[in-house]
């Protein structure tokens, strides 16, 4: 799920956040909420549910599947309504969305036609009757309603998600989404049901990490809201996915061998010392509290450090049951070395692995663009 | 409604889940003696014992400490350890201005409850987190070893 498109926070549904896509534009996502002019007032369920599972809005206008209909059009009928009665008992909000910068020939819309004839599903999946009623209620959580594919699956040449690579781990918008298919050493099948339940439920896993940038507002607008009845039906279907082995594997190092690692005297490990073992032990535990604790977590196993690298530069917030957990970002006053010494420092430590951030690779984060 | 045990004793707080510890215990306990520096777990200033560990109360939300046990500098007047660092600090004259004291004693105390005998780089690796503005870190490591030293 690439985090909260239409804003469900604090400016309510109605203004869009944009999605860079490279080589194709700037797609904004538009206003969600009652508005009559800006937003869905005027639509009708059969227009609301035409935009939501074939992608074409009023007036026969083709959407991008930024919006992600294609995973959308699994969903039931009834669900796609019963979403359209919850946003129309919304406090409306006049908010028009900037015009998409999309480049030729994907500014064509009618294009789109042809796209979908050859993409769009044609409707929800029936119900496997071989298969437990979990598996099926997962499947249609993963696949339809949670559409976990549209980040967590590569695209091809031509922006469908890959058949033969699905859940294998895609970047997006300059993070890495992991590989959640069930291969032992990159995805998520050395997982136990209850780590996989809690980073659903919660974005934290004891011995897993904590869910940073988009995953975490995914989580902390959407999944935590989710039934425990619901995530073990995740759970029961994401252990199901074929295993795709990517190059990005995981490795777990206890807080037991953290805790008796001789310190390196490295520019880094000073740094850390310094600035993350406020809520960071070296031991991998959280010093205040579990979301804090990076034993096991994905992003320090990474070698070239993206998703690490940007969580430092932009910081993070994950909504809790017990409040907001805020990662701050690190300002100017670390040169771009300093954070990469902290990195590869980090990636040693806690992954075992040799870091290879460079200061070029912070610079690139910090300017927002992707190295 | 919470129950937190504050320095061996119960007390009852009706709090907000989410307050920071930190807001408890100065505002609605009245236990000054922790202090706000930077209010994101960066100085050390409002560090605190949870379960015998130095965290810092300013980033520990009061509904995940439990049942586990808090200690503030105001509840170690008969603490052994804290006797002795407290005789180390005012040997040297460790402290200047004073504000980052209270968190830099708790800091030290929790290390040398754990490990009554650090190294140099266990000093710096357990104290690295606390900050002191007017830079009396070689003060506080050397009252830190003066205690290994004695007891």
């Amino acid at each position: 799920m690439r985090g909260l498109p239409h804003e469900a926070g604090g400016r309510a549904l109605r203004r869009g956040r944009a999605f860079d896509l490279p080589g194709i534009g700037t797609i904004y996502a538009p206003n969600i909420t009652p508005d009559s002019e800006t937003g869905i007032g005027r639509y009708t369920d059969a227009q609301f549910d035409s935009a939501v599972r074939r992608g074409v809005g009023p007036g026969w206008r083709h959407l991008y599947p930024v919006m992600p209909y294609a995973s959308y059009v699994k969903m039931t009928e009834e669900d796609v309504r019963a979403i359209r009665a919850y946003l129309m008992s919304l406090r409306p909000v006049h908010a028009p969305a900037p015009a998409n910068q999309v480049r030729f020939p994907y500014n064509i819309r009618v294009a789109m036609i042809g796209w979908n004839l050859l993409y769009r599903p044609s409707g929800p999946l029936p119900d496997d009757p071989g298969r437990t009623a979990a598996w099926n209620r997962g499947r249609y959580l993963v696949e339809a309603a949670g559409h976990c594919g549209e980040c967590h699956t590569p695209r091809t040449m031509l922006q469908a998600l890959s058949m033969t690579k699905s859940y294998a781990g895609a970047m997006i918008d300059g993070w890495l989404a992991y590989n959640i298919s069930s291969d032992v050493d990159s995805g998520i099948g050395a997982w136990s049901d209850t780590q996989l339940a809690a980073y659903l439920s919660t974005g934290h896993a004891d011995g897993r990490g904590t869910a940073v940038g988009p995953m975490a507002d995914v989580v902390s607008h959407s999944l935590r809201f989710l039934t425990p009845e619901d995530v073990a039906a995740m759970v029961t279907y994401l252990r199901s996915l074929p295993a795709r082995r990517s190059d990005e594997t995981i490795g777990v190092v206890s807080p037991e061998t953290l805790a008796q690692l001789a310190p390196i005297h490295s520019n880094g490990e000073r740094l850390f010392a310094g600035a993350c073992t406020g809520c960071h032990l070296t031991d991998g535990h959280g010093r205040q509290v579990d979301f804090a604790a990076l034993w096991g977590a994905r992003s320090l196993g990474e070698t070239d450090g993206r998703n690490l690298v940007r969580t430092m530069v932009e910081g993070g917030t994950l909504q809790t049951a017990h409040g907001a957990m805020v990662m701050p970002a690190f300002g100017p006053e670390y040169r771009n070395q300093d954070l990469a010494d902290i990195a590869n420092y980090a990636i040693s430590h806690f992954g075992n692995r040799e870091g290879h951030v460079t200061a070029r690779d912070v610079a690139a984060a910090r300017g927002g663009v992707s190295p | 409604m919470l129950t937190l045990q504050v320095n061996g004793t119960a007390h009852q707080v009706d709090v907000p889940d989410d307050m920071p510890l930190l807001w408890v215990l100065r505002d609605v306990l009245g236990l000054p003696g922790t202090k706000f520096g930077c209010g994101i777990g960066q100085c050390g200033a409002c560090t605190v014992h949870v379960d015998g560990k130095a965290v810092r109360a300013c980033s520990l939300p009061v509904s995940l400490v439990g049942r586990r046990p808090v200690t503030t500098i105001e509840g170690l007047a008969e603490d052994e350890v804290a006797a002795e660092v407290t005789k180390a600090w005012l040997e040297i004259d460790v402290v200047q201005c004073g504000y980052c004291q209270p968190g830099q004693i708790m800091a030290a105390i929790a290390l040398l409850k754990g490990n009554l005998h650090p190294s140099d780089d266990e000093i710096d690796q357990a104290m690295s987190g606390n900050i002191c503005r007017c830079g009396t870190y070689r003060r506080i490591r050397a009252a830190i070893r003066n205690v290994a030293g004695a007891v």
